[in-house]
């Protein structure tokens, strides 16, 4: 579909583009041009850029109770941080969930969408079921997963304590928290990762299955040298959005541990809100803000530069 | 024809929304009737049960008399509601009357954004020695009352009174010693065949503060910030040592139930309090409301447990307090005052503690028949109110007055979390007394307190 679409389009971009070789910017191009970009500029601007800089100034200062900047301190805020241990094991706790979210939400995507593809009579309710928690708020999310994990009637240490097994305090021990909110995380992205391959593995011309079954190759083989890469730019998109989305993770933390235990959810996004908006600390949070941007930047810019060499468009 | 229905249809739409949010204001209000009552904004941070108690209470101020009238309006926790008070001071949106919670009495107090009720109190010459002087004391500076405690606790230790007759152990005393309790734990324990869990003592920050008073101990330089501003924060002293020590003891027993930190910890507590899966907890004296209500069993309660050999020192109050905003004209800071002087009236105050768990200020309190039914039938009930009134103030049991309570707070959980976890002690303390240290220094630099 994409691509036919696209195929049609670009040869008409170019003949244009030709006619225009001498492309200049009369006063009406830039009449028109002001009245369609003024106000998106306009409201990105108040938005987007203002409070970006200005968190980028507040940064550089030391603030009061009041969150008014007082004590101009250059880069001290982020020194501090930087060598502060309590920091880096946040960037770790980060780093760790980002990537625990965004391999499982993949790899369990593609599972369940390469199943749900298979043309077998009632897979329509599959398909149903596993997108359905698209339509579920973090906040409900979040509470239907307390009932799960809690610790004395949890559904969790029900099903242990029926098998015999040793109870597991979920949101109590360090590792395990981790585990929860990543299970919940993926749980909650699935829906969404699932629809989007299911749509893509739809499109992958049926004639290469085809070719394939006839060259007796495995099912397996199939799904690696076929399916993959004929979704590549889709998992390519998906990836991305993975890892900036669990970057920006918020809800779910704060509904389920809170940062806890022992700071081992406390991701770079919560623990900016807690600096700022209940210890007060805005100069810290604004530091801790610029320094995630650099990182979701770093990270978007290596994807772009090593993952797209490899996609098939 | 149609392209330009939907221009016009469009249009109108956008100029519907626009002309609602500038002028519907007006429209609707015109259309309430007018009321020339003084109107008093009062943002508060009581939920559940206590809001509907507090909305009440409200109500019945505004039918009392016709001068002024409370609007109240609730802000969430209380710890982004002090960020809102003080983002909206001065303008037309902040409140003339707030709730705050004592962890940042400090904070407000440096903020000058708050007139002190003292000043009212001398105009009207009111009597404030019927209020409690531990209450007071938090809240005063200098001498001076700064605002008026509102809704006040008290740490308590509960215990679950039927399970221990069943298992034939002796309840504790009035003001047990951390030995009793341990011992209690430890028979509940064995006694019930490992089904119930002897204690749990919560990751909250407040918990040790108040083992420190009780103990004797001081928390901040400063008398705890009553003579100064603090400068630095101990806790890596034999006070809180052996606190933490008692706590390890008893999880070594296994007669201890770790509920975490995350944000369900103090429910599951709670229903694991109820549900007879632990025997004893401390909390505060405001969950007792909720106790009563939902107890299939009888309710225990005693003071703060106490160091070994040593005589509890009292424990100070947590809660929160009302404060005057001086951004509003006179008039409205005086209806403000009034409203807060209802507030502690003998009868508001009973019936505030009858149905919050909050202690009664007043001292007249305790004679009202609201009260006198009460515990009648929660004889229990009156324990809170008794460790409030023996307590002596002195700087340790008297609060802190420290900026930043709250992340200071999360330092102290981090500490108490890792310790139930094991790991050395001293260590533990050492290290989050440095990083306290740390933030209190970097603050005290931030708002012009230190010299450079």
């Amino acid at each position: 579909m994409l691509k036919t679409s696209a195929t049609d389009v670009i040869p008409e971009k170019k003949v244009e583009a030709k006619q225009k070789s001498k492309f200049k910017l009369t006063a009406n191009d830039k009449y028109y041009a002001s009245i369609f970009a003024g106000p998106s500029l306009f409201l990105l601007g108040l938005f987007v850029f203002y409070p970006m800089f200005r968190t980028l100034y507040i940064s550089l200062f030391l603030t009061n109770t009041f969150g008014n900047t007082t004590l101009f301190v250059g880069l001290e805020n982020y020194v501090k941080l930087i060598s502060s241990p309590d920091f880096v094991s946040s960037m770790w706790v980060t780093l760790v969930y980002v990537v625990g979210v965004t391999f499982f939400t993949i790899a369990m995507g593609l599972l369940l969408a390469n199943l749900a593809s298979q043309k077998l009579p009632g897979i329509a309710i599959f398909r149903t079921l596993y997108s359905v928690t698209m339509g579920v708020s973090v906040s409900v999310a979040a509470i239907f997963w307390l009932f799960i994990f809690n610790p004395s009637a949890g559904f969790f240490t029900l099903l242990t304590k029926m098998l015999n097994l040793p109870t597991i305090n979920w949101l109590a021990n360090p590792t395990n928290a981790m585990w929860a909110i990543i299970i919940t995380t993926v749980w909650m992205h699935l829906g969404f990762v699932f629809l989007v391959f299911l749509g893509a593995i739809e499109s992958v011309p049926t004639t290469l299955y085809e070719a394939a079954d006839v060259e007796g190759v495995s099912k397996h083989y199939q799904f690696f040298h076929i399916t993959l890469p004929m979704i590549s730019p889709t998992l390519f998109f998906i990836s991305t959005i993975t890892i900036i989305g669990s970057f920006k993770s918020f809800g779910l933390i704060d509904l389920i541990t809170k940062g806890g235990p022992t700071n081992a959810t406390n991701m770079l996004v919560y623990r900016i809100y807690n600096d700022a908006f209940f210890g007060g600390n805005y100069a810290k949070s604004s530091a801790e803000a610029i320094i995630l941007t650099v990182i979701i930047a770093f990270f978007t810019y290596l994807q772009f530069k090593f993952l797209e060499k490899k996609v098939n468009y | 024809m149609s392209k330009y229905k939907k221009l016009i249809v469009s249009v109108g739409v956008i100029l519907g929304v626009v002309l609602i949010t500038f002028f519907g204001k007006n429209v609707f209000a015109q259309s309430k009737p007018q009321d020339n009552r003084t109107q008093i904004v009062f943002w508060h941070e009581m939920g559940g049960p206590a809001e509907k108690t507090l909305l009440k209470l409200v109500n019945d101020f505004n039918k009392s008399q016709s001068k002024y009238q409370v609007i109240p309006k609730y802000q969430g926790s209380y710890d982004t509601a002090i960020q809102k008070i003080f983002q909206t001071h001065g303008t037309n949106t902040s409140p003339a009357v707030f709730q705050s919670s004592n962890i940042s009495t400090a904070q407000v107090l440096h903020s000058g954004y708050t007139t002190p009720i003292q000043k009212f109190v001398d105009q009207d010459h009111y009597d404030l020695s019927k209020i409690s002087p531990v209450a007071r004391a938090f809240h005063a500076q200098g001498g001076k009352q700064q605002a008026m405690p509102f809704n006040t606790s008290q740490p308590v230790l509960y215990y679950n009174a039927s399970l221990l007759e069943k298992y034939g152990i002796t309840p504790p005393s009035v003001s047990p010693s951390y030995s009793e309790i341990t011992k209690i734990a430890k028979e509940l324990y064995e006694k019930s065949n490992h089904k119930v869990k002897g204690m749990t003592v919560q990751i909250y920050g407040w918990l040790l503060e108040e083992a420190i008073a009780n103990s004797g101990g001081m928390f901040a330089n400063e008398n705890d910030g009553h003579t100064g501003i603090p400068t630095k924060v101990s806790i890596d002293t034999p006070e809180s040592v052996e606190f933490f020590k008692w706590i390890r003891e008893n999880i070594k027993n296994g007669n201890f139930m770790d509920y975490g930190s995350g944000s369900m910890a103090s429910t599951n507590q709670t229903s694991g309090f109820l549900t007879n899966k632990v025997g004893m907890y401390i909390q505060s004296s405001a969950s007792m409301s909720q106790l009563n209500k939902k107890n299939k069993n009888k309710l225990g309660i005693t003071y703060f447990p106490h160091p070994d050999g040593k005589k509890a020192n009292g424990v100070s109050i947590g809660g929160a307090a009302l404060w005057v905003s001086n951004d509003k004209s006179e008039a409205i800071q005086k209806g403000a005052y009034e409203f807060i002087k209802y507030t502690v009236r003998p009868e508001v105050q009973a019936e505030w503690q009858k149905s919050t768990g909050y202690m009664a200020l007043n001292r007249d309190s305790q004679k009202t028949s609201i009260l006198q039914k009460f515990y009648a039938k929660h004889p229990e009930g009156k324990i809170p109110g008794q460790q409030l009134n023996s307590t002596v103030p002195n700087y340790d049991n008297s609060g802190i007055l420290l900026e930043g309570m709250q992340t200071i707070r999360k330092l102290e959980e981090d500490a108490m979390e890792k310790i139930y976890r094991g790991g050395d002690i001293k260590q533990i303390l050492k290290n989050n007394e440095r990083a306290i240290n740390d933030l209190v220094y970097s603050q005290n630099r931030a708002n012009g307190l230190t010299k450079e």
